[in-house]
């Protein structure tokens, strides 16, 4: 599992992956909660794209994004809330590209330099999406349309209409452990559209998958 | 490397019981401590957290003026809910509609509360009468004529077009006719269809078991689960059928049980037959549904039954 190489980087880019960290005391979880989901999470899409671009694996996408989000949060709690939380989240991204596949024990570290990074935006010109208000609900219904119409509707009755999975098993006919199998579902696939991700179905939520790993192929 | 994923599968556990009426404060220190384990569960969890969030801004929506169109499904499935504020509104959409549906209508909610009967006229000419404790949902479109019987009872005059065929959905169960007069009821997971003139289709879930089965004036299909009974009323029983659209209820040879059943759809105090053997007792006769009082005065005198009404019930015995 290699990461695929990337031009030379110019030394000013190279700057760019010392970590941005401001203050020093220690984040409370509501701090750090609050800091994740307004500065982090809107970047999720783009953070999964830099995976997806330098990791060949894309099974891997999701450990990969979960395990920088954690370290994220480790980093934050210890050292306070960066200044520029994109440079920041790329720098542990990248970082931990390295570091995974240098336990892979594939690839010289030479060549994981040349790992893409970040490259800082000019001020204004930011890459993520920001919806406005109408926008957003939008988007939200455009997560609900791609949802299996018997998913969906588990998700209008239970979440929207605020029905109990009793109430709604009995509308539709199935049994309360479906229809909470369809609600863990269509709740996935549905987050995952809001953060930016192509909001898929995937149906193997707790179950242990055998994904391959840095065992590599 | 599955550790993430089985973390997510966790926090998506935790996120939907939160949501449970039923979650309690031991609970929330249970999440919490759950929370407290590491930052790839905070991680997990606070991202679905906030994810949901957004996706729920959806639920706030009074109505969707503007439809999107990018993706193949059109439905027109969402539905103001601050309306509906009571729980015999709710529908169940029973996820069977075409994806070729070229517009929809914004489905329309009539109910009726216990005791009452109403008569719904639909754009179409189609008259539809619903009884007691009943929910139905109806959208016409271009192409095609539904109603979604959540609960309780209807009885429909269909007005002929044949090109435009009128389908019921009552669960998984549907029934398609062209113009006909017949009358659907749900008890729980218990169909009845009865057909006083034309023809009906009655349709299973689909998924083994029922078939589709066509039954025509005079005769009824009760449907359980995925068994279908077929049958012919005798010819001078077709109109008791339906003497539920006058208001009454006509039994012959049934038990005390099933008529005692039969008055509760239209009460909120229910007969409670307290003595076993008493449940088996033939009861006939011709009675107004809203009036319990002269059926219970009638156990009483006719058959010297007692009857003792309570804050919550009427009891009978021996």
């Amino acid at each position: 599992m290699f990461p695929i190489l990337r031009p030379q980087l110019s030394f000013a880019q190279r700057q760019c992956i010392s970590v941005f960290i401001s203050g020093g005391q220690m984040l409370d979880d509501e701090h750090l909660n609050s800091w994740f989901r307004r500065e982090i999470l809107p970047l999720e899409s783009l953070l999964q794209g830099y995976l997806r671009r330098n990791w060949r694996s894309s099974d891997d996408i999701v450990e990969l994004r979960q395990d920088v989000y954690e370290r994220v949060l480790i980093g934050a709690r210890k050292g306070g809330v960066p200044a520029d939380a994109r440079a920041y989240l790329f720098t542990v991204a990248r970082n931990h590209l390295i570091n995974r596949a240098k336990r892979a024990k594939i690839v010289s570290f030479e060549a994981l330099a040349d790992l893409e990074v970040f490259e800082p935006l000019a001020d204004g010109q930011s890459g993520e999406r920001y919806f406005i208000a109408r926008d957003e609900l939008r988007h939200a219904k455009a997560g609900i349309e791609k949802l299996p119409p018997r998913c969906r509707e588990v998700i209008r009755l239970r979440k929207i209409e605020g029905m109990t999975a009793k109430e709604t098993a009995v509308i539709l006919g199935v049994t309360t452990d479906t229809i909470n199998q369809q609600l863990k579902y269509g709740m996935k696939a549905l987050i995952d559209h809001m953060l930016g991700g192509p909001g898929k179905i995937v149906r193997n939520i707790g179950k242990i998958g055998s994904r391959n790993s840095e065992a590599g192929q | 490397m599955t550790r993430h994923r089985d973390i997510e599968a966790e926090a998506l556990d935790w996120l939907v019981r939160k949501a449970d009426p039923d979650w309690a404060t031991q609970d929330e220190e249970q999440l919490n401590t759950w929370l407290g384990l590491s930052y790839a569960n905070k991680a997990a969890y606070w991202r679905l957290e906030h994810g949901w969030q957004q996706a729920q801004r959806i639920g706030s929506l009074g109505k969707w003026d503007e439809p999107t169109r990018s993706f193949r499904n059109k439905l027109k499935w969402w539905h103001p809910v601050a309306a509906a504020a009571s729980v015999m509104l709710i529908v169940g959409f029973d996820a069977a509609i075409p994806e070729s549906e070229p517009h929809y209508a914004p489905p329309q909610h009539f109910q009726a509360r216990i005791g009452e009967r109403t008569t719904v006229p639909l754009p179409d000419g189609t008259k539809v009468e619903i009884n007691t404790g009943t929910a139905i949902r109806v959208a016409q479109s271009e192409v095609r004529r539904e109603v979604w019987l959540d609960t309780g009872e209807a009885f429909f005059e269909v007005a002929k077009n044949k090109d435009k065929p009128f389908v019921v959905h009552v669960g998984k169960q549907t029934v398609t006719v062209l113009g006909t007069k017949f009358s659907v009821r749900r008890d729980a997971d218990k169909v009845t269809v009865k057909v006083l003139e034309g023809r009906v289709q009655v349709d299973g879930d689909g998924e083994g078991g029922a078939g589709a089965a066509i039954i025509g004036a005079g005769q009824f299909a009760v449907t359980r689960a995925s068994s279908t009974l077929l049958g012919s009323m005798p010819e001078d029983r077709i109109q008791d059928a339906f003497t539920w659209r006058n208001g009454m209820l006509r039994f012959d040879h049934a038990t005390l049980a099933e008529v005692a059943d039969e008055f509760n759809r239209y009460h909120r105090k229910p007969i409670e037959i307290v003595s076993k053997d008493l449940k088996g007792m033939e009861v006939g006769g011709t009675f107004q549904a809203q009036n319990v009082d002269a059926f219970v005065r009638l156990l009483r005198d006719a058959y010297g039954l007692n009857v003792n009404e309570t804050e919550t019930a009427i009891e009978i015995s021996d």
